[in-house]
């Protein structure tokens, strides 16, 4: 009787274990087959997130966030690019004192800084002979590809600000020293660098910059 | 590689997680309603269920780094450090039935959870870490978002917590009877 019902426990054992493996083989070969489907697919156009950008001067040096700009008073070099619509601008000397923001589409505190300087600017915050450039950067789609292609954010951000694309080599990012998203550039009439910022700035900020960029207009 | 077949995917493995996190709660509140005999409830098959949620969790993880394409940040890293262990750790503890196993394995557990809840908290408030994003691989930058909340870090938290609550269940039957017939 004992041995029968040792026999019997060892049946349902293996039954049991045979349950598991079947549904772990089941299980597995699902995410598998997910995966190759995904890894099967066609790709996507990625270009239509980059621009084409031409780069005159020199770079300013890489720059660490929270350190001093050692870059001030440096010539920036002209960068030219275009923005998806295929409009054409260029960050270089005019009569006009900029700031230059570069944006990653997928970097958190660009999420959260980019509604806020909309807001700014939508409520007059730019100051007369300021303009504010946009610039997408280190465009990515799969760090986060709710936000792909970049102008698609803005867009749906209601940004209204002339933007440059950056293209896949990082031409902007080398050509302001870039080491961090959101980095904000200074730029006098002549193209001077008037200090570097990076990392997410706020209202308070933003006005400061704002007060560096007017203040070059009277020099 | 489309975006919605890795939505489709995060999605399947983000109700894996929330499964995971259903079963924890459940598991603990059996604990706490039945006591220490609540250990015997899984026998044997609670060492082989933790040895399945760390397969599956290393299996997934490796899909996203290796098929879908998406570059582990270092704290994803140190997730991995203490995930990918415990699937062989766990096994061979299972094969040979060693109850002990459970004294390796939970500190990796606990460890992969603690790391797991700060990557989560970088992800939802950035300036915890630093307050701009490094440009090379940041770990606040959030490459699955599903039903809002439902990220890497946390599908990995929820692994190492069913783990901790399984590994809490692989008791030694024997042993507890005896102590039941001491007391």
């Amino acid at each position: 009787m004992s041995t029968k019902t040792a026999s019997n426990k060892k049946q349902e054992s293996n039954k049991s274990l045979i349950y598991w493996i079947v549904g772990g083989v089941v299980g597995l070969g699902l995410i598998v087959w997910l995966a190759i489907a995904i890894a099967g697919e066609g790709s996507v156009d990625e270009a239509i997130a980059y621009g084409e950008v031409t780069v005159e001067g020199n770079s300013l040096p890489f720059f660490e966030s929270g350190s001093a700009d050692p870059a001030v008073g440096q010539t920036a070099p002209t960068v030219t690019g275009e923005d998806w619509n295929g409009n054409q601008f260029t960050i270089g000397p005019s009569d006009s004192a900029k700031i230059v923001v570069m944006l990653a589409h997928w970097c958190p505190h660009c999420q959260r800084e980019l509604p806020l300087i909309q807001d700014w600017v939508d409520s007059g915050g730019l100051p007369e002979g300021v303009e504010l450039y946009g610039t997408t950067v280190l465009t990515n789609r799969v760090r986060d590809g709710d936000t792909w292609p970049p102008q698609d954010w803005l867009v749906e951000n209601g940004w209204t600000s002339p933007t440059i694309m950056d293209d896949q080599a990082g031409s902007i990012v080398e050509a302001y020293g870039m080491t961090g998203t959101p980095t904000y550039v200074v730029l006098g009439p002549d193209n001077e660098n008037l200090g570097r910022l990076s990392g997410e700035i706020g209202l308070e900020g933003l006005n400061a910059l704002a007060g560096i960029a007017a203040g070059s207009l009277g020099s | 590689m489309s975006s919605d077949a890795i939505f489709l995917y995060s999605t399947l493995v983000a109700l894996l997680s929330l499964v995971a996190l259903l079963a924890a709660v459940g598991l603990l509140t059996y604990r706490i309603i039945k006591g220490p005999e609540a250990g015997t409830l899984l026998g044997n098959k609670a060492i082989w269920l933790a040895w399945l949620v760390a397969f599956v969790c290393m299996v997934g993880s490796l899909i996203y780094s290796e098929v879908i394409h998406f570059e582990p940040c270092r704290l994803c890293w140190f997730q991995r450090i203490a995930m990918y262990p415990m699937a062989v750790i766990l096994l061979v503890g299972a094969i040979r039935r060693e109850f002990q196993v459970k004294y390796y394995a939970l500190p990796l557990a606990l460890i992969g959870l603690g790391i797991s809840i700060y990557h989560y908290m970088i992800q939802r408030i950035p300036n915890l870490e630093s307050g701009a994003c490094d440009p090379d691989n940041p770990c606040s930058a959030i490459y699955v978002d599903i039903f809002g909340f439902i990220s890497i870090p946390f599908m990995a938290g929820m692994g190492f917590i069913v783990i901790a609550v399984l590994l809490g269940f692989y008791v030694n039957k024997n042993s507890i009877e005896q102590k039941a017939r001491v007391e």
